[in-house]
């Protein structure tokens, strides 16, 4: 019985111990919300995204049409020269066509064009 | 345009864009398209360089040859993930946030909700407050906006996304209706452009006294709140709510411009200006803004309305050899003489003291279009001219001048900036 009465007093010392710490945390949990505050978050909304197909690639280069469109960008049209040179020489048995795009868009006749006549586009130059 | 043409298209693009693209890529449903990187710039290269630095050159992202990449990209088949990327949507970020002042200024720098200043923290009572100073419904949608350019997505924002922004900025509630005036219009106040663009706008009416922007001693300076932070609050709006200004995604600017902070706010000295007010000259011919052109709206002399500009920025005229030191100058042709040695994309702006303009008026050009005429008539077709050069509209004109400072010397501002769209202040109390 002694025993009993010194265990629960054991286990009172102890819940107190127990109760005293958890106080203390709630305390101090109280004391850290004390002085946060809520904002408001500042953002616009994004559109939602619309996925988009890429397109089947080509098996070969040979025989094919690649329309090379210069955006307008200072000296695109310079380097979009030189690439067609590197295709004549390396790639003889493929057509290259320069053609004049714009910073923004393109227009619809060469748009046309393009979709009549290319297999593929280089699109130049992002500066 | 791969998805339009279903056909391989490959961008080329100079690397400095790669954290951009990734960006854009994704937003705009394609994650997998294959750009071409090349080391940059182009510009200013002659072939012989562009051979040796491109197209014998190495892809400065992925380290293999250029032109050899260009023929893969062309020719090796798409893989599982190109050919389908799974779902793609944006991370959006929680409605609100709690945490210390301290901490959340960290947060909002971290987020790159700010304009790198601390801000007034946007709780719901003060945006509460800055709402009230308008009828609109917080929630009606008040404008969309992109960073200038395609590259970035079209963001949309609302009144009550405009209040946050107004409240970061340190405005006060009756400064609302001028700073959702020119959220209306879409028009950003930091252009992605990597020539750095700068935005302004020039504000009549009785409302400069009754908000209390400062159209005398440093008009244009950061030395009024009401100007200061209209300004600031449109750059936070464009950053926060127009999906601009992020370094490297949605900001590109070279070497940057300082007056993307608060901008160039012109509160027009009408009282001590010769000629008519701004907005009553702009009333006349109309504007265009991001939202298309605009008819000729006829303000009246005292209504409240802001025009926004963009463009280079103004400096003093001081600068310019061609102003007129002598003791008796002639100012209008210094701006002429100015005018002639200034670009044509967004022309020419000039921001006159009180003095200088009333010189100008003695001189014989009692009205704005008088000078005008005189300034813009150089005997020769404009370089350019209105409707474009490089692609960009210059839709407001070649010449625009505006009063607006002290009278305590003849000091005055120039440079390049076009007026774009006006918008009634009435229309958003």
């Amino acid at each position: 019985m002694k025993l009993h009465r010194s265990f629960i007093a054991v286990l009172c010392l102890g819940l107190a111990f127990c109760l005293g710490i958890m106080g203390s945390q709630a305390n101090e949990a109280s004391a850290a919300t004390e002085g946060e505050i809520t904002v408001l978050n500042p953002l616009g909304s994004p559109p939602p995204i619309e996925k988009k197909q890429m397109a089947p690639r080509l098996h070969t280069l040979d025989g094919k049409t690649i329309y090379l469109i210069n955006t307008g960008f200072p000296n695109s049209g310079r380097l979009l020269e030189e690439m067609s040179k590197w295709f004549k020489a390396n790639y003889p048995k493929t057509k290259m066509v320069m053609a004049r795009g714009g910073m923004t868009n393109i227009s619809p006749d060469v748009m046309k064009e393009i979709k009549e006549k290319a297999d593929a586009v280089i699109l130049g130059v992002g500066h | 345009m791969e998805s339009k043409l279903k056909k391989p298209a490959v961008p080329i693009l100079v690397s400095s864009f790669y954290e951009q693209e990734i960006e854009v890529s994704y937003n705009y449903g394609m994650p997998g398209i294959r750009i071409q990187y090349i080391p940059g710039p182009v510009w200013g290269k002659d072939n012989a360089q562009l051979k040796a630095q491109i197209i014998e050159g190495n892809d400065p992202i992925l380290g293999g040859p250029v032109m050899k990449e260009i023929v893969e990209k062309f020719t090796k088949p798409l893989t599982a993930k190109e050919k389908n990327p799974g779902e793609l949507k944006h991370d959006l970020p929680p409605a609100t946030y709690t945490g210390t002042p301290a901490e959340l200024q960290k947060l909002f720098l971290e987020k790159r909700y700010t304009d790198f200043m601390p801000v007034i923290l946007p709780t719901e009572k003060l945006v509460n407050a800055m709402l009230d100073a308008t009828s609109h419904d917080p929630d009606e949608v008040l404008g969309k906006m992109n960073p200038g350019s395609e590259a970035g997505e079209m963001w949309t924002y609302t009144v009550r996304t405009a209040a946050i922004n107004a409240v970061m900025a340190g405005a006060k509630p009756e400064y609302f209706p001028v700073i959702l005036a020119i959220g209306s219009t879409g028009t950003p106040a930091v252009n992605i452009s990597d020539n750095g663009f700068m935005a302004g706008a020039v504000i009549n009416g009785n409302i400069r006294d009754e908000i209390g922007l400062n159209y005398d001693i440093g008009a244009v300076g950061p030395f009024a709140q009401a100007n200061t932070t209209i300004g600031r609050a449109w750059s936070l709006l464009s950053i926060n709510g127009g999906n601009c200004g992020k370094v490297g995604t949605t900001y590109t600017g070279t070497v940057g411009n300082p007056m993307n902070a608060i901008n160039v706010i012109i509160a027009e000295n009408e009282e001590k200006s010769p000629w008519e007010p701004f907005s009553v000259r702009r009333g006349k011919v109309g504007g265009f803004g991001f939202g298309g052109p605009q008819k000729p709206a006829g303000y009246k002399k005292g209504e409240n309305v802001v025009t926004l500009l963009m463009g280079w920025g103004i400096l003093s005229a001081v600068n310019w050899k061609a102003n007129d030191w002598s003791e008796l100058p002639n100012y209008a042709l210094a701006i002429k003489n100015i005018y002639k040695e200034q670009g044509t994309m967004f022309g020419t702006f000039a921001v006159l003291s009180p003095p200088v303009a009333n010189n100008i008026s003695n001189a014989g050009y009692d009205t704005a279009d008088k000078l005008t005429k005189f300034v813009t008539d150089t005997g020769a077709a404009p370089k350019g001219g209105p409707g474009g050069q490089n692609g960009f509209s210059m839709r407001g004109g070649s010449f625009n001048v505006v009063v607006t400072g002290a009278s305590n010397n003849n000091y005055w501002m120039i440079g390049g900036m076009v007026p774009a769209a006006s918008v009634r202040i009435d229309d958003w109390r």
